[in-house]
C-alpha cells in the first residue's frame, strides 16, 4: 500500500516544463483572424481618403443640378403646355363670342325689319 | 323586414330609376367635327382648337391674374367645361367645302337633347349661321353648345362641351380683341322660346 503512495506521489509530483516549451507552444499556435470590416465601415474608410471626399462632394453636386435642371425643364415645359393651352382657349372664346355675336345681331336685325303686330 | 309588397316597390323603383337615367347617358355633347380634318389642304387659315378637360384645367391655372380682366372672364366661362373644339376653315375662293361637310355636323345635332336656338340664313350672300344647345331633359340644364357659321368663303364649328352661359360668351363683345356688335342685350340673349329659326330673306 505504501508502495502505491509512493509511486503515485512520484508521479504526480510537480515539474518544470523543459526550458524554451512555452515558446514552442506560442510558436504553434496560429495568429487570430482579423474580422472583415462592413460596408458601412470601407465606406467610412473611403469618405475619409481626402481626394476620395472631395470626388463624392461633387457627385452629389452634379446629382442635384441634374435633379434641378430635370425639375426646371419640367416646369418649363408645363409653363408652354399651360400658355399654349390659354392661347387656344382665349381663340377659342374669340371665335365662339364673334360667331353667337354675329348671329343674334343678324336675329336682332331681322326682328326690326319684321312689321311690328 | 320588409314584406314581400315593399320589395315590389323597392325593384319598381330601382327600375324606374335605371330607365330615367338612360337619356342622360344617351345625351353626348360632343360633335365629331374630325370630317372636316380634309379641308386644312384647300384652306388659306385654318384654326383648330381642341381642348379636354385636363387641358382646360391646365389652361385655367395660367389664367390665375386676378388683375387682368379678359383672363378672369374667360376663366369663369370655362371654369365647368369640359371640351372646347373648333374648326374653323377660311377658303381664298368659292366652293372649297360642300354641303355634304356641313350635313354631317348638322345630322349629329338632329340628335335627342340638342335644340336649334337661333338659325340665319340669307339667300342673298349665302351666309348661314346656327346655334343649337343640348340640354339636359330632366333637369333642362344646359350641357353643351354648338355654332354652325357657314359662308361661301367660310365655315366654322365651335362646340363647346358642359354648362356654358350663353350670356357671358356674348358679354365677351368688345374686350379679348373681339368686334363689338352693339348688340341689344336685352333681345341678344337666346332663350328656349326663341328656338324658331330665323330666316333671313333679303
Amino acid at each position: 500500500m505504501k508502495d502505491l503512495e509512493n509511486e503515485l506521489r512520484k508521479v504526480l509530483e510537480r515539474r518544470e516544463p523543459p526550458d524554451g516549451f512555452a515558446e514552442r507552444v506560442l510558436a504553434q499556435l496560429e495568429p487570430a483572424p482579423v474580422p472583415e470590416p462592413g460596408w458601412r465601415e470601407a465606406l467610412i474608410s473611403l469618405v475619409r481618403l481626402p481626394g476620395l471626399r472631395w470626388a463624392a462632394a461633387g457627385a452629389v453636386a452634379c446629382l442635384l443640378l441634374t435633379l434641378g435642371a430635370l425639375h426646371y425643364r419640367r416646369v418649363q415645359q408645363e409653363r408652354a403646355a399651360g400658355e399654349a393651352a390659354k392661347a387656344q382657349v382665349m381663340q377659342a372664346l374669340r371665335i365662339a363670342s364673334s360667331k353667337l355675336n354675329v348671329t343674334l345681331k343678324k336675329v336682332q336685325e331681322t326682328d326690326r325689319r319684321l312689321p311690328r303686330a | 323586414m320588409k314584406t314581400p309588397t315593399q320589395v315590389v316597390r323597392l325593384i319598381a323603383t330601382l327600375l324606374l330609376a335605371c330607365c330615367a337615367s338612360i337619356p342622360a347617358f344617351g345625351q353626348n355633347p360632343r360633335l365629331q367635327i374630325k370630317n372636316l380634318d380634309k379641308l386644312s389642304k384647300k384652306a388659306s387659315e385654318v384654326v383648330d382648337v381642341t381642348l379636354d378637360e385636363s387641358m382646360l384645367k391646365l389652361a385655367s391655372r395660367f389664367m390665375a391674374d386676378e388683375k387682368d380682366e379678359d383672363d378672369a372672364e374667360a376663366r369663369e366661362i370655362i371654369k365647368d367645361l369640359k371640351g372646347v373644339y373648333v374648326k374653323s376653315f377660311e377658303f381664298e375662293k368659292e366652293g372649297e367645302y360642300s354641303e355634304e361637310d356641313v350635313e354631317a355636323i348638322r345630322s349629329q345635332l338632329a340628335a335627342p337633347g340638342w335644340t336649334r336656338v337661333v338659325g340665319v340664313r340669307s339667300k342673298h350672300d349665302g351666309d348661314n349661321a346656327e346655334v343649337y344647345l343640348m340640354t339636359d331633359s330632366n333637369t333642362r340644364n344646359i350641357l353643351g353648345m354648338a355654332i354652325i357659321a357657314a359662308d361661301s368663303e367660310s365655315l366654322t364649328v365651335v362646340n363647346l362641351v358642359g354648362p356654358i352661359d350663353i350670356a357671358k360668351l356674348s358679354a365677351l363683345e368688345g374686350k379679348m380683341g373681339i368686334p363689338r356688335m352693339g348688340l341689344d342685350k336685352e333681345k341678344g340673349k337666346p332663350s328656349q322660346k326663341q328656338a324658331a329659326s330665323h330666316d333671313e330673306k333679303k
